[in-house]
């Protein structure tokens, strides 16, 4: 039997090479589905808002699911990032790639700042701070005459991106994020985030540098949240300060990695997907669609305190996307 | 043998709050070091003093010769001071192996492939091998406490620092625990142990310090020390205890 030869064990890990042949499979059928326009136009619009979503919620998840930064100010990397693209584009005749470009540098700028000062705070004061922040640049954002005020911005670039291509460019973020999140977790700075995840003052009396794992994790999610939120914006077309670095943001990711399950790779997948469809069908009831998803939240946290990923994964003891680590050898 | 702590003159509290009056002891390399006091008598208190989570507002602490009263607390478990919690504290969804793995990679900065052996070593030594692959959150006390034992192992350090972690078991548990600190004395660690429990105290350690009030009031042979008269008063006497 294979439990005694290697102990007792809690959990199946099901990260193998079918699965990664699934997934492989997977994206490269979404690719083609875009290239070759078998998926219809409004497919597509909810293809792209679901691996936006998916990015921005892996992010979010790494920052309050893992390092213990539940920030509710994400949505300055997402405003930074759709005004660089508008103003690259407008103001300097410059292609979408630059836009992007700059507006990753920018935001890894604020951010790095931002850090000296955030991360002296804790929990609630830090999740406030970073509101408060992200606020303020709106209120900049809105009196500041080179980005037009409260008139917001256009992006215009000739020829514009047709939503195929903006399609498969968010597909690709998303892969990216995933891939990296994964990777991140399987070093030696992911087991310690495992461990933060799990309990933060143990971790750090066992040696686990808080400090710089939550740096290291603070910069890499303002760097993709950036890179999807100059996406949505490409796809928009047109930016204010309002929808940029609007709170709104950060809710859907809060929900999404809620309805998933905090601190599982696989959960803000779910949660994009159900977020998706659920906004789709709530805008026919304007009004009811942020108390309905309220609700929907305070059932699952009743009821799911992991997600649906994570209650899942607890149930059927397995783990995908894990990080888990096993003692005896791995199969060569 | 030369001093592995030695604590000089150190009075320190929370905010206006003094809890150590000028508390001074040291202990021998090798040494099993047993702190025994009345409630708020400052054990707990001079575990967090000699870990930095407090800062002493006088004195000094010199670990291994060297001075630490100033050093950040996350580079003295690096320096090689690993604590247990009084209150269990694993990592809930990690299994036992990486609960002890993240200490040998992380607070003895291996890579993962030597943290795994050192982890491996520890989970033996500690009695959990068997059990390695169960999650942390699923174990019972006496498990949770010998984690606690393990996972401070993983980091190498050279003191170890037990709260209270025969608090709550069984008599049977008991032992266990007591032989579980025998060994690792014999395998040549350093060792400070608070606990209220006397016999385990006469039993185990090779020196005892009894606490009141935030000061030392007796140091030295563990019998002797319980038998002295003002041990016995504060131990037993009204006054004193609630």
């Amino acid at each position: 039997m294979i439990g005694k030869k290697l102990g007792q064990r809690d959990v199946v890990v099901l990260d193998s090479i079918p699965m990664l042949i699934i997934c492989i499979a997977l994206v490269f059928g979404l690719y083609l589905s875009c290239i070759t326009g078998i998926a219809s136009n409004n497919a597509m619009r909810y293809m792209i808002q679901i691996f936006l979503f998916i990015t921005l919620g892996e992010m979010w998840n790494l920052l309050s699911g893992f390092a213990g930064m539940t920030s509710l100010g994400q949505q300055l990397y997402i405003g930074l990032a759709g005004y660089s693209v508008a103003v690259m584009t407008t103001k300097f005749h410059m292609g979408l790639g630059a836009g992007l470009a700059v507006g990753v540098l920018v935001s890894t700028i604020v951010a790095l700042l931002l850090s000296l000062i955030l991360f002296k705070m804790q929990g609630m004061y830090f999740s406030i701070s970073t509101w408060v922040v992200a606020e303020a640049f709106a209120t900049l954002f809105l009196s500041w005459k080179f980005v037009e005020q409260g008139s917001g911005m256009t992006i215009r670039v000739v020829p514009y991106p047709r939503i195929g291509e903006i399609c498969i460019l968010s597909l690709m973020i998303c892969v990216v994020a995933m891939i990296t999140v994964y990777c991140l977790l399987r070093t030696k700075v992911g087991l310690g985030l495992t461990a933060m995840r799990d309990d933060i003052t143990a971790a750090s009396a066992v040696g686990v540098n808080v400090f710089s794992h939550k740096l290291i994790v603070y910069l890499i999610a303002a760097v993709f949240t950036t890179l999807a939120g100059g996406i949505f914006f490409i796809n928009k077309g047109i930016i204010y300060p309002e929808n940029g670095f609007g709170i709104s943001w950060t809710v859907s990711m809060i929900f999404i990695v809620t309805i998933g399950g905090t601190g599982t790779v696989g959960g803000p997948i779910v949660g994009a997907v159900i977020y998706v469809f659920l906004q789709e069908i709530l805008a026919r009831y304007p009004g009811w669609s942020n108390i309905i998803l309220g609700i929907i939240t305070i059932l699952v946290i009743l009821f799911l305190p992991t997600g649906i990923m994570g209650t899942l994964q607890k149930k059927l003891r397995f783990e995908i996307f894990s990080s888990k680590r096993f003692s005896f050898a791995k199969h060569k | 043998m030369g001093n592995i702590l030695e604590f000089q003159d150190i009075s320190a509290g929370y905010g206006r709050i003094q809890i150590l009056n000028d508390l001074s002891f040291t202990v021998k390399e090798g040494q099993v070091f047993g702190v025994i006091g009345p409630n708020g008598s400052g054990k707990t208190t001079m575990f967090n003093a000699l870990l930095g989570l407090i800062k002493p507002s006088s004195g000094r602490i010199l670990f291994d010769s060297i001075d630490i009263t100033r050093t950040p607390s996350n580079v003295r478990c690096k320096m090689g001071l690993g604590r247990t919690f009084q209150v269990p504290k694993p990592f809930e969804n990690m299994s036992l192996y990486e609960n002890v793995l993240v200490a040998a990679v992380h607070g003895a900065s291996n890579n993962e492939r030597f943290g795994r052996e050192l982890a491996l070593g520890i989970l033996k030594q500690t009695g959990l091998y068997e059990k390695r692959e169960l999650t942390a959150g699923k174990l019972t006390l006496l498990d949770r406490k010998r984690l606690e034992i393990a996972r401070a192992l993983g980091t190498a350090p050279k003191l170890l620092l037990l709260d209270e972690v025969a608090a709550g078991l069984t008599d049977a548990e008991v032992k266990d625990i007591m032989k579980l600190v025998a060994d690792l004395k014999a395998a040549g660690h350093s060792i400070i142990w608070i606990e209220h429990i006397i016999e385990t105290m006469i039993g185990s350690t090779d020196a005892l310090m009894c606490m009141a009030e935030g000061k030392c009031i007796m140091v030295g042979d563990p019998q002797e020390v319980i038998s002295s008269e003002e041990v016995q008063r504060l131990y037993l006497g009204v006054d004193d205890n609630e």
